[in-house]
Protein backbone atom coordinates (compact mmCIF):
# COMPACT_ATOMS: atom_id res chain seq x y z
CA UNK A 1 0.00 0.00 0.00
CA UNK A 2 3.31 2.29 -0.12
CA UNK A 3 2.02 3.94 -3.54
CA UNK A 4 -1.61 4.85 -2.38
CA UNK A 5 -0.24 6.18 1.60
CA UNK A 6 2.11 8.72 -1.01
CA UNK A 7 -0.64 9.50 -3.05
CA UNK A 8 -3.21 9.91 0.29
CA UNK A 9 -0.23 12.13 1.42
CA UNK A 10 0.32 14.49 -1.59
CA UNK A 11 -3.67 15.14 -1.80
CA UNK A 12 -3.74 15.80 2.03
CA UNK A 13 -0.55 18.22 1.00
CA UNK A 14 -2.72 20.19 -1.18
CA UNK A 15 -5.56 20.58 0.72
CA UNK A 16 -3.30 21.69 3.87
CA UNK A 17 -1.26 23.83 1.26
CA UNK A 18 -4.37 25.57 0.41
CA UNK A 19 -5.17 26.84 4.34
CA UNK A 20 -1.53 27.69 5.26
CA UNK A 21 -0.75 29.76 2.01
CA UNK A 22 -4.27 31.07 2.74
CA UNK A 23 -3.25 32.15 6.04
CA UNK A 24 0.00 33.69 4.70
CA UNK A 25 -2.37 35.62 1.59
CA UNK A 26 -4.73 37.48 4.13
CA UNK A 27 -2.16 38.20 6.86
CA UNK A 28 0.75 39.70 4.72
CA UNK A 29 -1.14 40.68 1.44
CA UNK A 30 -4.78 40.74 1.94
CA UNK A 31 -4.55 43.09 5.22
CA UNK A 32 -7.17 45.92 3.50
CA UNK A 33 -9.68 43.07 3.71
CA UNK A 34 -8.60 42.40 7.51
CA UNK A 35 -9.13 46.35 7.91
CA UNK A 36 -12.57 45.86 6.46
CA UNK A 37 -13.43 43.28 8.75
CA UNK A 38 -12.05 45.48 11.88
CA UNK A 39 -8.91 43.83 12.51
CA UNK A 40 -5.80 45.92 12.76
CA UNK A 41 -2.75 44.76 10.43
CA UNK A 42 -0.49 47.75 9.82
CA UNK A 43 2.23 47.02 7.45
CA UNK A 44 2.39 43.15 7.63
CA UNK A 45 5.47 42.97 5.24
CA UNK A 46 7.61 45.66 6.84
CA UNK A 47 10.71 44.47 8.78
CA UNK A 48 9.85 45.11 12.17
CA UNK A 49 6.25 42.84 11.57
CA UNK A 50 8.68 40.57 10.11
CA UNK A 51 10.68 40.20 12.46
CA UNK A 52 7.86 40.07 15.09
CA UNK A 53 6.40 36.92 13.79
CA UNK A 54 9.66 35.32 12.94
CA UNK A 55 9.92 35.41 16.86
CA UNK A 56 6.47 33.55 17.58
CA UNK A 57 6.82 29.72 17.47
CA UNK A 58 3.19 29.57 15.85
CA UNK A 59 4.39 31.73 13.05
CA UNK A 60 8.01 29.69 12.64
CA UNK A 61 5.89 26.04 12.82
CA UNK A 62 3.62 27.34 9.93
CA UNK A 63 6.37 28.49 7.47
CA UNK A 64 8.18 25.61 8.13
CA UNK A 65 5.19 23.23 7.95
CA UNK A 66 4.18 25.30 4.52
CA UNK A 67 7.64 24.98 3.35
CA UNK A 68 7.67 20.91 3.65
CA UNK A 69 4.24 20.54 2.24
CA UNK A 70 5.11 22.36 -0.49
CA UNK A 71 8.04 20.81 -1.21
CA UNK A 72 6.78 17.16 -0.95
CA UNK A 73 3.76 18.44 -2.94
CA UNK A 74 5.61 19.82 -5.87
CA UNK A 75 8.60 16.80 -5.85
CA UNK A 76 5.85 14.02 -5.93
CA UNK A 77 3.71 15.76 -8.60
CA UNK A 78 6.79 16.50 -10.87
CA UNK A 79 7.87 12.83 -10.38
CA UNK A 80 5.13 11.52 -10.98
CA UNK A 81 4.37 13.72 -14.72
CA UNK A 82 8.36 12.46 -15.16
CA UNK A 83 7.48 9.03 -14.65
CA UNK A 84 4.57 8.78 -17.02
CA UNK A 85 6.58 10.70 -19.87
CA UNK A 86 9.43 8.35 -19.86
CA UNK A 87 8.32 5.34 -18.26
CA UNK A 88 11.41 2.69 -17.04
CA UNK A 89 12.00 1.42 -13.46
CA UNK A 90 15.41 2.53 -13.47
CA UNK A 91 14.09 6.40 -14.84
CA UNK A 92 11.60 6.21 -11.63
CA UNK A 93 14.65 4.69 -9.33
CA UNK A 94 16.84 7.87 -10.32
CA UNK A 95 13.85 10.52 -9.84
CA UNK A 96 12.71 9.23 -6.58
CA UNK A 97 16.66 9.60 -5.28
CA UNK A 98 17.29 12.69 -6.46
CA UNK A 99 14.00 14.25 -5.25
CA UNK A 100 14.01 12.66 -1.92
CA UNK A 101 17.71 14.59 -1.68
CA UNK A 102 17.20 18.04 -3.17
CA UNK A 103 13.89 17.94 -0.99
CA UNK A 104 15.68 17.00 2.11
CA UNK A 105 18.31 19.73 1.52
CA UNK A 106 15.79 22.49 0.29
CA UNK A 107 14.07 22.04 3.86
CA UNK A 108 17.07 22.39 6.01
CA UNK A 109 18.29 24.99 4.15
CA UNK A 110 14.48 27.02 4.54
CA UNK A 111 13.98 25.79 7.59
CA UNK A 112 17.67 27.16 9.22
CA UNK A 113 16.15 30.75 8.85
CA UNK A 114 13.26 31.09 10.85
CA UNK A 115 14.57 28.55 13.42
CA UNK A 116 17.76 31.00 13.46
CA UNK A 117 15.71 34.03 13.97
CA UNK A 118 13.72 32.16 16.73
CA UNK A 119 16.20 31.14 18.60
CA UNK A 120 18.20 34.41 18.40
CA UNK B 1 -41.06 0.43 -49.36
CA UNK B 2 -38.35 1.09 -52.03
CA UNK B 3 -34.96 0.34 -51.51
CA UNK B 4 -32.79 3.32 -51.91
CA UNK B 5 -29.61 3.28 -54.37
CA UNK B 6 -26.54 2.66 -52.38
CA UNK B 7 -24.61 6.18 -52.28
CA UNK B 8 -20.42 5.59 -52.80
CA UNK B 9 -18.29 5.90 -49.70
CA UNK B 10 -14.20 6.67 -49.83
CA UNK B 11 -12.61 4.65 -47.13
CA UNK B 12 -8.99 5.82 -46.41
CA UNK B 13 -7.44 3.05 -45.15
CA UNK B 14 -4.11 3.11 -43.17
CA UNK B 15 -1.86 0.53 -44.49
CA UNK B 16 0.80 -1.31 -42.84
CA UNK B 17 3.20 -4.03 -43.27
CA UNK B 18 6.38 -4.71 -41.03
CA UNK B 19 7.98 -6.91 -43.15
CA UNK B 20 7.98 -4.78 -46.36
CA UNK B 21 9.89 -1.85 -44.45
CA UNK B 22 7.49 0.72 -45.61
CA UNK B 23 6.18 3.42 -43.72
CA UNK B 24 2.67 3.78 -42.61
CA UNK B 25 0.46 5.41 -45.69
CA UNK B 26 -2.85 5.68 -46.21
CA UNK B 27 -4.92 4.05 -49.43
CA UNK B 28 -8.24 5.16 -50.54
CA UNK B 29 -10.83 2.48 -51.97
CA UNK B 30 -14.41 3.67 -52.84
CA UNK B 31 -17.49 0.72 -51.73
CA UNK B 32 -20.90 1.37 -52.20
CA UNK B 33 -22.67 2.16 -49.16
CA UNK B 34 -26.87 2.02 -48.18
CA UNK B 35 -29.07 2.27 -44.67
CA UNK B 36 -27.87 -0.24 -42.49
CA UNK B 37 -24.38 -0.66 -44.26
CA UNK B 38 -21.27 -1.08 -41.49
CA UNK B 39 -17.77 -0.03 -41.45
CA UNK B 40 -16.86 -3.95 -41.41
CA UNK B 41 -19.07 -4.60 -44.13
CA UNK B 42 -17.26 -1.75 -46.08
CA UNK B 43 -14.15 -3.87 -45.09
CA UNK B 44 -15.16 -7.13 -46.06
CA UNK B 45 -16.32 -5.78 -49.35
CA UNK B 46 -12.63 -4.47 -50.34
CA UNK B 47 -11.02 -7.45 -49.25
CA UNK B 48 -13.85 -9.72 -51.31
CA UNK B 49 -13.87 -6.97 -54.32
CA UNK B 50 -10.62 -4.53 -54.50
CA UNK B 51 -7.88 -5.58 -52.76
CA UNK B 52 -7.45 -9.54 -50.69
CA UNK B 53 -3.91 -8.25 -48.95
CA UNK B 54 -6.10 -5.57 -46.75
CA UNK B 55 -5.29 -7.08 -43.34
CA UNK B 56 -8.17 -6.61 -40.61
CA UNK B 57 -9.25 -8.64 -37.60
CA UNK B 58 -13.28 -9.70 -37.17
CA UNK B 59 -15.32 -12.84 -36.14
CA UNK B 60 -18.99 -11.96 -34.82
CA UNK B 61 -19.87 -8.84 -36.64
CA UNK B 62 -22.69 -8.27 -33.90
CA UNK B 63 -20.23 -6.42 -31.28
CA UNK B 64 -19.93 -8.82 -29.10
CA UNK B 65 -16.28 -10.63 -29.61
CA UNK B 66 -14.16 -7.53 -29.74
CA UNK B 67 -11.83 -8.08 -32.52
CA UNK B 68 -12.29 -5.13 -34.71
CA UNK B 69 -11.48 -2.38 -33.05
CA UNK B 70 -10.40 0.44 -35.05
CA UNK B 71 -9.73 4.04 -35.33
CA UNK B 72 -13.20 5.36 -37.28
CA UNK B 73 -12.52 9.28 -37.82
CA UNK B 74 -9.76 9.27 -35.04
CA UNK B 75 -12.19 7.77 -32.76
CA UNK B 76 -11.55 4.34 -31.34
CA UNK B 77 -14.88 2.07 -32.75
CA UNK B 78 -15.85 -1.66 -33.30
CA UNK B 79 -16.21 -1.57 -36.78
CA UNK B 80 -19.11 -4.04 -36.63
CA UNK B 81 -20.79 -2.10 -34.51
CA UNK B 82 -20.50 1.41 -36.87
CA UNK B 83 -22.83 1.94 -39.39
CA UNK B 84 -21.49 4.07 -42.11
CA UNK B 85 -24.38 6.34 -42.46
CA UNK B 86 -24.05 7.27 -38.79
CA UNK B 87 -20.60 9.15 -39.50
CA UNK B 88 -21.85 11.77 -41.87
CA UNK B 89 -19.31 11.57 -43.93
CA UNK B 90 -18.39 10.32 -47.41
CA UNK B 91 -14.91 9.90 -46.56
CA UNK B 92 -13.65 7.77 -43.65
CA UNK B 93 -10.43 7.53 -42.22
CA UNK B 94 -9.75 3.85 -41.07
CA UNK B 95 -7.14 3.58 -38.88
CA UNK B 96 -5.66 0.65 -36.36
CA UNK B 97 -6.07 1.22 -32.51
CA UNK B 98 -3.64 3.74 -31.52
CA UNK B 99 -1.12 2.88 -28.07
CA UNK B 100 -1.13 -0.97 -29.27
CA UNK B 101 1.62 -2.31 -31.88
CA UNK B 102 0.67 -2.99 -35.16
CA UNK B 103 0.61 -6.54 -36.84
CA UNK B 104 0.12 -5.61 -40.36
CA UNK B 105 -2.61 -2.48 -41.74
CA UNK B 106 -5.54 -2.89 -38.97
CA UNK B 107 -4.67 -5.56 -37.10
CA UNK B 108 -2.82 -5.04 -34.03
CA UNK B 109 -1.30 -6.83 -30.79
CA UNK B 110 -3.32 -7.02 -28.05
CA UNK B 111 -1.09 -9.43 -26.43
CA UNK B 112 0.41 -6.82 -24.08
CA UNK B 113 -2.84 -5.59 -23.42
CA UNK B 114 -3.87 -9.60 -22.25
CA UNK B 115 -0.51 -9.73 -20.42
CA UNK B 116 -1.75 -7.18 -18.21
CA UNK B 117 -5.94 -8.49 -17.73
CA UNK B 118 -3.86 -11.64 -16.78
CA UNK B 119 -1.28 -9.75 -13.97
CA UNK B 120 -4.70 -8.80 -12.28
CA UNK B 121 -5.32 -12.48 -11.92
CA UNK B 122 -8.89 -11.94 -13.79
CA UNK B 123 -10.57 -14.82 -11.67
CA UNK B 124 -12.41 -15.57 -7.98
CA UNK B 125 -9.39 -16.38 -5.38
CA UNK B 126 -10.22 -18.13 -2.17
CA UNK B 127 -8.53 -19.61 0.74
CA UNK B 128 -10.68 -23.01 1.30
CA UNK B 129 -10.86 -25.63 -0.80
CA UNK B 130 -14.56 -24.96 -2.74
CA UNK B 131 -12.96 -24.16 -5.83
CA UNK B 132 -10.98 -27.47 -6.44
CA UNK B 133 -13.88 -29.65 -4.96
CA UNK B 134 -16.85 -27.83 -4.75
CA UNK B 135 -19.92 -28.64 -3.13
CA UNK B 136 -22.41 -26.39 -3.75
CA UNK B 137 -23.16 -23.39 -4.72
CA UNK B 138 -21.59 -19.61 -3.62
CA UNK B 139 -24.29 -17.38 -2.41
CA UNK B 140 -24.68 -14.00 -3.76
CA UNK B 141 -27.46 -11.41 -3.10
CA UNK B 142 -28.84 -9.14 -6.79
CA UNK B 143 -27.36 -6.22 -5.37
CA UNK B 144 -24.45 -8.28 -4.40
CA UNK B 145 -23.90 -8.65 -8.25
CA UNK B 146 -25.12 -5.29 -9.17
CA UNK B 147 -22.06 -3.55 -7.72
CA UNK B 148 -20.02 -5.77 -10.23
CA UNK B 149 -22.33 -6.97 -13.06
CA UNK B 150 -21.55 -3.65 -15.89
CA UNK B 151 -17.82 -4.76 -15.63
CA UNK B 152 -18.04 -8.63 -16.10
CA UNK B 153 -20.01 -7.75 -19.98
CA UNK B 154 -16.11 -6.42 -21.16
CA UNK B 155 -15.11 -7.88 -24.07
CA UNK B 156 -11.38 -6.92 -23.70
CA UNK B 157 -11.84 -5.05 -27.11
CA UNK B 158 -9.02 -2.95 -26.48
CA UNK B 159 -10.84 0.33 -27.25
CA UNK B 160 -10.77 1.28 -23.90
CA UNK B 161 -6.95 1.31 -23.93
CA UNK B 162 -6.85 3.32 -27.29
CA UNK B 163 -8.93 6.20 -25.87
CA UNK B 164 -6.57 6.21 -22.52
CA UNK B 165 -4.97 9.25 -22.42
CA UNK B 166 -2.61 8.19 -20.01
CA UNK B 167 -1.97 4.86 -21.69
CA UNK B 168 -0.53 6.88 -24.61
CA UNK B 169 2.02 8.65 -22.63
CA UNK B 170 2.79 6.09 -20.16
CA UNK B 171 3.36 2.57 -21.95
CA UNK B 172 3.89 0.82 -18.18
CA UNK B 173 0.32 2.07 -17.08
CA UNK B 174 -2.00 -0.76 -16.81
CA UNK B 175 -4.73 0.60 -18.70
CA UNK B 176 -8.27 1.02 -17.52
CA UNK B 177 -9.23 -2.77 -19.02
CA UNK B 178 -7.71 -4.24 -16.71
CA UNK B 179 -8.01 -1.81 -13.63
CA UNK B 180 -12.07 -2.08 -14.36
CA UNK B 181 -11.41 -5.73 -14.42
CA UNK B 182 -9.43 -5.44 -11.33
CA UNK B 183 -12.28 -3.95 -9.53
CA UNK B 184 -14.66 -6.09 -10.79
CA UNK B 185 -13.06 -9.24 -8.87
CA UNK B 186 -12.41 -7.10 -5.72
CA UNK B 187 -15.98 -6.43 -5.68
CA UNK B 188 -17.06 -9.81 -5.84
CA UNK B 189 -18.49 -11.12 -2.70
CA UNK B 190 -17.51 -14.40 -3.43
CA UNK B 191 -13.43 -13.32 -4.09
CA UNK B 192 -10.81 -13.64 -1.62
CA UNK B 193 -7.70 -12.46 -3.41
CA UNK B 194 -8.11 -8.31 -3.41
CA UNK B 195 -4.73 -8.21 -1.43
CA UNK B 196 -3.07 -10.13 -4.26
CA UNK B 197 -4.52 -7.68 -6.68
CA UNK B 198 -3.85 -4.72 -4.63
CA UNK B 199 -0.15 -5.41 -4.86
CA UNK B 200 -0.45 -5.41 -8.64
CA UNK B 201 -2.45 -1.64 -9.10
CA UNK B 202 -0.96 -0.40 -5.95
CA UNK B 203 2.55 0.66 -7.77
CA UNK B 204 4.02 3.94 -9.42
CA UNK B 205 2.45 2.84 -13.35
CA UNK B 206 -0.85 1.67 -11.42
CA UNK B 207 -4.31 2.85 -10.10
CA UNK B 208 -3.10 6.18 -9.05
CA UNK B 209 -1.98 7.43 -12.42
CA UNK B 210 -4.98 7.41 -13.90
CA UNK B 211 -5.91 11.12 -14.56
CA UNK B 212 -9.93 10.58 -14.62
CA UNK B 213 -10.00 12.12 -18.14
CA UNK B 214 -12.83 9.57 -18.92
CA UNK B 215 -12.02 9.03 -22.18
CA UNK B 216 -12.34 5.06 -21.62
CA UNK B 217 -16.03 5.05 -20.38
CA UNK B 218 -17.12 7.46 -23.46
CA UNK B 219 -15.46 4.80 -25.99
CA UNK B 220 -16.63 1.57 -24.35
CA UNK B 221 -18.95 0.35 -27.13
CA UNK B 222 -20.76 -1.75 -24.63
CA UNK B 223 -21.62 0.87 -22.65
CA UNK B 224 -19.34 0.09 -19.57
CA UNK B 225 -17.93 2.71 -17.50
CA UNK B 226 -14.31 1.81 -16.62
CA UNK B 227 -13.74 4.90 -15.32
CA UNK B 228 -16.14 4.48 -12.56
CA UNK B 229 -14.56 1.42 -11.43
CA UNK B 230 -11.07 2.61 -11.12
CA UNK B 231 -12.83 5.38 -8.68
CA UNK B 232 -14.08 2.69 -6.98
CA UNK B 233 -10.68 0.72 -7.31
CA UNK B 234 -8.99 3.71 -4.87
CA UNK B 235 -11.94 3.98 -3.12
CA UNK B 236 -10.92 0.48 -1.87
CA UNK B 237 -7.21 1.02 -2.09
CA UNK B 238 -7.70 4.37 0.09
CA UNK B 239 -10.00 2.47 2.76
CA UNK B 240 -7.14 -0.14 3.32
CA UNK B 241 -4.01 2.12 3.95
CA UNK B 242 -6.22 4.04 6.04
CA UNK B 243 -7.49 1.44 7.99
CA UNK B 244 -11.14 1.83 7.16
CA UNK B 245 -11.67 -1.48 5.34
CA UNK B 246 -14.05 -3.73 6.66
CA UNK B 247 -12.72 -7.41 6.48
CA UNK B 248 -15.58 -9.36 5.33
CA UNK B 249 -15.27 -12.94 4.71
CA UNK B 250 -16.02 -14.65 1.14
CA UNK B 251 -19.50 -15.31 0.54
CA UNK B 252 -19.97 -19.24 2.06
CA UNK B 253 -21.37 -22.02 0.07
CA UNK B 254 -25.25 -22.45 0.06
CA UNK B 255 -26.84 -25.83 -0.11
CA UNK B 256 -29.14 -26.43 -2.62
CA UNK B 257 -33.06 -25.61 -2.41
CA UNK B 258 -34.56 -28.71 -0.71
CA UNK B 259 -38.34 -27.59 -1.87
CA UNK B 260 -37.94 -27.57 -5.86
CA UNK B 261 -41.21 -25.47 -6.78
CA UNK B 262 -42.87 -27.09 -9.64
CA UNK B 263 -42.33 -25.47 -13.45
CA UNK B 264 -45.43 -23.73 -14.71
CA UNK B 265 -47.22 -26.06 -17.20
CA UNK B 266 -47.11 -25.32 -20.45
CA UNK B 267 -50.24 -23.92 -22.22
CA UNK B 268 -52.78 -25.52 -23.89
CA UNK B 269 -51.78 -25.34 -27.95
CA UNK B 270 -54.50 -22.71 -29.32
CA UNK B 271 -53.80 -23.92 -32.85
CA UNK B 272 -54.48 -27.59 -33.22
CA UNK B 273 -52.68 -29.80 -35.87
CA UNK B 274 -54.59 -31.73 -38.58
CA UNK B 275 -55.58 -35.19 -37.28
Amino acid sequence: MRTTRLHLLHMFSGAVIAVLLGIHMVILHLDAVLGFFGIDATEPTSWGAMMERASQGIWVGIYIALLAFVLYHAFYGLRGIILELSPSVRTGRIITRVFIIVGIITLIWGAYVPIALLSS
Amino acid sequence: MTESSPKQVTFRVQRYDPEDGTSPHFEEFTIPSSRGTTVLDGLIYIKENLDSTLAFRTSCRMGICGSCGMLINNYPHLACHTQIEELHSDTLSIKPLPNQPIIKDLVVDLMPMFNVHKSIKPYIIRQDTELENPTAEFGQLPQELNTFLQFAYCIKCGICVSACPTSASDRLFLGPQALAQCYRYCADNRDDGHQERFHVVDTDHGVWHCHLAGACSEACPKGLDPALAIQLLKRQLASQALGLRKKQPPSSVVPPPTEIKPKIPFPEFTVKGDK
